[in-house]
């Protein structure tokens, strides 16, 4: 049995070590390196000058990290708010054509973003939306809304109505039913769909393109045309720069849950003690 | 509450947006009187204005020069804000105007773009671009002939003043000076040096740029010179009959290629990386001056060198524009002109900013002028500025390029 679990160990290890390490380190040789040509394993010269493009010259890249976040957490925030009503309609209430609702809902995982944004683009061009931040997040959320959605109906399917009926019986209302008997159990749920919606708000490239018109810079901007045909070190800068900047917006997210938990569970020994 | 959230959401987007149209609208109408202005008024207009400029900017050289060299020279001497908008290829914003376009948006933020070629035919077709405002630079007026061929049309299509001309690119061939002692001066004998020399040679596929403009050469070449495709490709009848020399030429070259032909490398950006491996003895560039960079950067050997054919080779003009809508016209105005400034363009053609051959015309400069551009050193690999100019050929219009690549796919790759 524990040899079982050290060898099941070692080789989790190894699988995350190959498939999320290991691509990891030719990034950052070349993010460190001035002309890595085939035949060497290694580069032969070192510099500095790629990430001091990146990072230090008048590359806007703070300035695109600090937008990148706003729209992911405002695009977040409001998915959180559509989708747990959404969920709670989808999985409760014996809705006739239910499957039609889930398909619309679902649609944008299936058929490609830019194809809706083309035609988003010249609406959102009539109410002025195009250039600012604002339009780019609603342009955000038919991505990102299926996978919360998705996240917040499997938490509900496994949440019985009987709970809040108990907590109805025991006179809680509606709101104080949501906040102490769903949100907790909906909460691991949501966590997930919100780092997806996250993930996926701060990679988009062209939508982000064809709302911003090139007025809001987020980090995939600045990044694509180094990738496509451009420096390849200072893509490898970029790309290490956005990676950190997702595993940030990942970990305050964390850091966030983390708290709510140790609160909760503060407040429910304190309880019992009583 | 989801009803809510919705109705919210609306809300509040119809509520900007009607802030946004009612802003926009007083603003748009004085800027179509600046064309009839003289220069000091544009000038003083000028101040103060943000200008975004929308470029490709995959080029840290370019990014940098804009950034560096340019943007801090127009913020001090004539109080203009440039902003460079990077971009990954010219056709995003072309659709973006067309959008703004029909979508009637009269205050857009693109104040100006960096085109030429089949981005320019599109922008014009479309109606995408202000108007003749070329004629209204003091440089272009000083230092640049609006006659010559390649600034007064853009890829066959006529001008018309819609767009200034920025700089000049034209094709050369890159070899290994170790490997390739005495480089081919034609079609006819690169054909021997290949058949001699078999896996050393080999083009990007089509529809990359630099593989397309190479074909052109072997058209040029093979059917008899480059006068009788001045017209339109539509007029020339038996223009299929004309083209078969070009295919029988690839088709002969083909087994001698680098892995036998079998397949070719997708982009430049590939076979530069095959050349810069000691895989293939010779690349191509439509930049003469960044084979200099390479070497200099070390990505290329330092026996590296760089020829020309005896017929001449392709050149072409990228230009800078302004779209119909852009909010800052005055600012772009005086923007344009600076970066047609004797100095400017010197600086641009430095290989340490960018390397990009200067759009001034050589004979209008003054001797100090001259002087200073003669001075900027290319390094080794690039050729004299005079052998470039004097074997300059014009380039085909797209309507053949779109017949041409549509035949290399059938007649060359297919088999």
């Amino acid at each position: 049995m524990k040899r079982q679990r050290l060898l099941a160990n070692t080789f989790l290890f190894i699988f995350l070590l190959m498939f999320i390490v290991l691509p990891f380190v030719p990034l950052v040789l070349s993010s460190f390196s001035y002309n890595w040509k085939w035949p060497n394993v290694l580069p032969e010269i070192f510099s500095l000058s790629a990430w001091k493009y990146v990072l230090f010259d008048n590359s806007g890249t703070w300035q695109a990290i600090g937008t990148s976040l706003l729209i992911a957490f405002i695009v977040t925030a409001i998915n959180i708010i559509l989708a747990v009503p959404a969920a709670n309609a989808l999985v409760r209430y014996p809705l006739k054509g239910r499957w039609l609702f889930e398909a619309i809902i679902f649609a944008p995982i299936v058929i490609p973003a830019f194809v809706a944004v083309l035609g988003i683009h010249l609406t959102f061009l009539r109410f002025g939306l195009t250039e600012t931040i604002f339009g780019v997040v609603l342009a955000h959320l038919s991505p990102t809304l299926p996978y919360v959605v998705r996240a917040a109906m499997t938490s509900y399917n496994t949440l019985s109505i009987d709970w809040e009926d108990q907590a109805r019986m025991l006179g809680a209302g509606p709101l104080s039913r949501f906040y102490h008997v769903v949100l907790p159990h909906l909460l691991p749920g949501i966590a997930a769909g919100a780092s997806l919606s996250i993930l996926i708000s701060l990679s988009q490239y062209l939508i982000t393109f064809i709302i911003g018109s090139g007025q809001v810079m987020t980090l995939p901007i600045l990044l694509f045309p180094f990738i496509s045909g451009g420096d390849p070190a200072i893509a490898s800068a970029y790309s290490l720069v956005f990676a950190g900047m997702a595993v940030a917006a990942l970990l305050i997210l964390d850091l966030a849950l983390k708290r709510y938990y140790k609160k909760k569970q503060a407040a429910a020994s304190k309880g019992v003690r009583e | 509450m989801k009803k809510w959230a919705l109705a919210a959401t609306g809300l509040l987007a119809l509520a900007l947006g009607a802030c946004a149209n009612g802003a926009s609208d007083p603003a748009a109408e004085n800027t179509d009187d600046l064309l009839d202005s003289d220069w000091k008024t544009i000038a003083a207009e000028a101040e103060g204005q943000e200008v975004n400029m929308y470029m490709w900017g995959g080029n840290e050289n370019i990014n940098r020069y804009l950034d560096d060299w340019v943007a801090p020279r127009l913020q001090e001497e004539y109080d203009v804000d440039l902003q460079r908008v990077p971009v990954n290829d010219a056709q995003d914003f072309i659709n973006q105007l067309v959008d703004e376009k029909s979508a009637g948006k009269k205050k857009g933020s693109i104040d100006i773009i960096w085109i030429n070629g089949e981005n320019f035919k599109a922008a014009k077709d479309n109606e995408l671009l202000w108007g003749d405002f070329a004629g209204k630079l003091p440089n272009f007026n000083e230092y640049i002939n609006p006659d010559a061929l390649e600034v007064a049309e853009d890829f066959g299509e006529p001008v018309e003043g819609l767009e200034a001309p920025w700089g000049k690119a034209q094709f050369v061939f890159v070899h290994d000076e170790k490997k390739v002692a005495e480089p081919p001066k034609s079609m006819e004998e690169l054909a021997e040096w290949v058949k001699e020399n078999p896996g050393q040679f080999t083009y990007p596929a089509l529809p990359d740029f630099t593989g397309s403009a190479f074909i052109r050469h072997v058209l040029y070449e093979t059917t008899g010179g480059y006068e009788q495709y001045q017209q339109p490709a539509a007029d020339i009848e038996d223009l299929e009959q004309r083209l078969a020399p070009m295919w029988q030429y690839l088709n002969e070259i083909e087994p001698y290629l680098w892995r036998k032909g079998e397949t070719y490398p997708e982009s430049l950006a590939k076979l530069d990386q095959l050349y810069a491996n000691g895989e293939v003895s010779m690349t191509m560039s439509y930049d003469p001056a960044l084979a200099a960079s390479e070497v200099m950067k070390g990505r290329f050997p330092e026996s590296t060198k760089t020829f020309l054919l005896k017929g001449g080779t392709l050149a072409n003009t990228h230009f800078l524009s302004i779209p119909f809508n852009s909010s800052d016209k005055a600012g772009a105005l005086v923007a344009i002109n600076e970066m047609l400034s004797p100095e400017a363009q010197t600086a641009k053609l430095s290989p340490e900013n960018w390397g990009d051959l200067s759009a001034l015309d050589f004979e209008k400069l003054s001797a100090e002028q001259q002087k200073a551009m003669n001075e900027v050193d290319f390094g080794p690999a690039t050729l004299p500025l005079e052998e470039l100019e004097g074997n300059r050929l014009p380039e085909l219009s797209s309507d053949y390029i779109e017949v041409i690549e549509k035949g290399w796919m059938e007649n060359v790759a297919k088999d």
